[in-house]
C-alpha cells in the first residue's frame, strides 16, 4: 500500500477525510467489488480490531472474532442501509456484538465466579480511562467522558469495553438493575450530544 | 402499556453496548420494529458506542490481510432484502398484530428482570419467543382478546393456516397455595387440556385446533386437571 495512502488511513476518523469515505465503499462492496473491500479493509480494519482487541483480550481469538467479522462485513454488506446511520458505526456494532459474543460464550465455558472474584471494582475505569487517551479522536471522546457522572461513564465502559451485561455491571457497581439501565442510557445520550452524533 | 413501553424504551442505551441478554435483545428488537422514536434513539446511540470502539485502533498482524480478501473471494454475499408491497388490509392487521407483539416482549422482559440467573428458563422462553413473532407473520393471523375480572388479560394469536395458536395472560395474579391455573380448548366435543399457566411466563403454543370454539382458563388443584373443575376465570371465542 502506498505511503500516502496508509496517511490517510490513519486520519479515516477525522472529518477532512479525502478520497472514498467507508460509506461509499461499504456501499460499492454490496455490489461484489472486491477492490472496494479490500480498500473498506484497510480504512476499517485498525478499529474493527482495535475493539475485538480490547474486548476479547486474548490475541488469537481476537485475530480469530476480527476475521470473523471481516467476512461477515463483505457477506452481510448488502444488508448495509445507508439511510438508518453510518458504515463506520455499522462495522463497529456488528464488530462489538461478535466480540461480546466471543467473550460470553467463553465465559459461559468457564466459572463465572472466577471472573468476578478477579475483579477489583475500581480498576477497569482506571484502565479503560488510560486506554482511551492518546489521538485525536481519543481525546474527543475522553473529554466528552468527563462530562458524565462516575456512575454514568463506568456503567458505559464496563458493558463497552468489558463486555459485561448490565446485571454484571449492576453487581460490579453495587446498584440497581433499574439503575444501571438508565445510566448506560443517560451516559450514551450525553455523549452523543456532546460528540455531536446523529444517527 | 404506557409504563411498559417506558420500561422498554430505557432499554435503548444498554442495547447499544450489547449489555443485554440474548434474549432481552429478541424482545427489545421486536419493540423496535414499531417504535419510531426508540429506533432513532438506538440509531444515534449505537453510532455514539462505536465512536468509543474507533478510540481503541490498533492494527491487525498484516498477515490476516491476504487471508480475509482471500476469504472473501470465496464466500457468496447474502442475497439484498426487496421491499415488501403491502396492501391496506394486511397494514391495518399490523398494527393489532404489533401490540400483541409488544406484548409477547414485554413478558419477556419482565421475566428476565425477575429471574435474570434462570438460563435454562430464558432460552425456552427465548424458542417460544421467536414462535409467537413467526405465527404473527402468518397472513390469516387473528388477534383476539379477553380480560378477566380480576384485572388479568390475555390475548391469544390464531392461525388457522397452521394450525397454531399463542396464548399470553398480563398481569395475571399468583394462584392461591396448591392451585395452578390451568389452560383449555373448548369445542362441541368438550374440552381439552392446554397445559398449565405459570403468571409471569411466556405465551403458551396450543396446536391441533380443529373443533375448537373458546379458550378458556380455570383455576385447578396444582398438577392440572382431567376436566376444567371451577368456572373459567377468562374465556375467549377463537371463531
Amino acid at each position: 500500500m502506498p505511503e500516502r495512502e496508509r496517511a490517510l488511513q490513519s486520519l479515516q476518523s477525522t472529518p477532512r477525510d479525502v478520497g472514498p469515505t467507508a460509506d461509499d465503499l461499504l456501499t460499492l462492496v454490496a455490489r461484489g467489488d472486491e477492490a472496494a473491500f479490500e480498500r473498506l479493509y484497510d480504512v476499517v480494519s485498525g478499529s474493527v480490531f482495535g475493539l475485538i482487541r480490547r474486548v476479547v483480550r486474548d490475541q488469537a481469538q481476537s485475530e480469530e472474532v476480527f476475521q470473523e467479522v471481516m467476512l461477515e462485513v463483505w457477506r452481510t454488506a448488502t444488508r448495509f442501509d445507508a439511510e438508518r446511520g453510518s458504515a463506520n458505526a455499522w462495522i463497529l456494532t456488528l464488530t462489538h456484538r461478535r466480540a461480546v459474543d466471543r467473550v460470553r460464550s467463553a465465559q459461559a465455558a468457564t466459572h463465572r465466579e472466577d471472573r468476578a472474584a478477579r475483579l477489583d471494582p475500581g480498576r477497569p475505569f482506571d484502565e479503560v480511562s488510560e486506554q482511551v487517551d492518546g489521538k485525536l479522536e481519543q481525546r474527543q471522546v475522553r473529554r466528552c467522558l468527563s462530562f458524565l457522572t462516575d456512575l454514568q461513564r463506568e456503567s458505559v465502559l464496563l458493558a463497552y469495553y468489558q463486555g459485561y451485561s448490565y446485571p454484571e455491571v449492576a453487581s460490579l457497581l453495587g446498584i440497581p438493575l433499574g439503575t444501571v439501565k438508565t445510566r448506560m442510557r443517560d451516559g450514551l445520550i450525553r455523549l452523543r450530544d456532546c460528540m455531536g452524533v446523529t444517527g | 402499556m404506557r409504563t411498559t413501553s417506558a420500561d422498554l424504551h430505557t432499554l435503548t442505551g444498554a442495547y447499544a453496548v450489547n449489555a443485554l441478554s440474548d434474549t432481552e435483545r429478541a424482545a427489545f428488537e421486536a419493540h423496535l420494529g414499531g417504535c419510531g422514536s426508540c429506533s432513532q434513539e438506538v440509531a444515534e446511540l449505537a453510532a455514539t458506542a462505536a465512536r468509543l470502539g474507533a478510540a481503541v485502533e490498533s492494527p491487525p498482524p498484516p498477515q490476516l490481510r491476504a487471508r480475509v480478501l482471500a476469504a472473501a473471494a470465496e464466500t457468496r454475499q447474502v442475497s439484498p432484502h426487496v421491499p415488501k408491497i403491502a396492501d391496506r388490509r394486511r397494514l391495518r392487521w399490523a398494527g393489532g398484530l404489533l401490540a400483541a407483539a409488544c406484548l409477547a416482549a414485554v413478558v419477556v422482559v419482565t421475566v428476565q428482570n425477575v429471574e435474570t440467573s434462570d438460563e435454562r428458563r430464558l432460552a425456552q422462553l427465548s424458542s417460544e419467543y421467536s414462535r409467537f413473532s413467526d405465527l404473527l407473520s402468518t397472513p390469516d393471523a387473528k388477534l383476539i382478546s379477553g380480560t378477566a375480572p380480576n384485572g388479568a388479560t390475555g390475548t391469544a394469536v390464531v392461525s388457522a393456516s397452521r394450525d397454531e395458536a399463542l396464548f399470553l395472560a398480563k398481569n395475571l395474579p399468583q394462584p392461591a397455595d396448591g392451585k395452578t391455573y390451568q389452560l383449555w380448548l373448548i369445542g362441541a366435543d368438550g374440552e381439552r387440556s392446554a397445559g398449565l399457566v405459570v403468571p409471569g411466563s411466556g405465551p403458551s403454543v396450543v396446536t391441533g385446533l380443529a373443533g375448537t370454539e373458546r379458550v378458556a382458563l380455570t383455576v385447578e388443584p396444582a398438577g392440572g386437571s382431567e376436566k376444567p373443575t371451577t368456572v373459567p376465570v377468562m374465556s375467549m371465542s377463537i371463531v
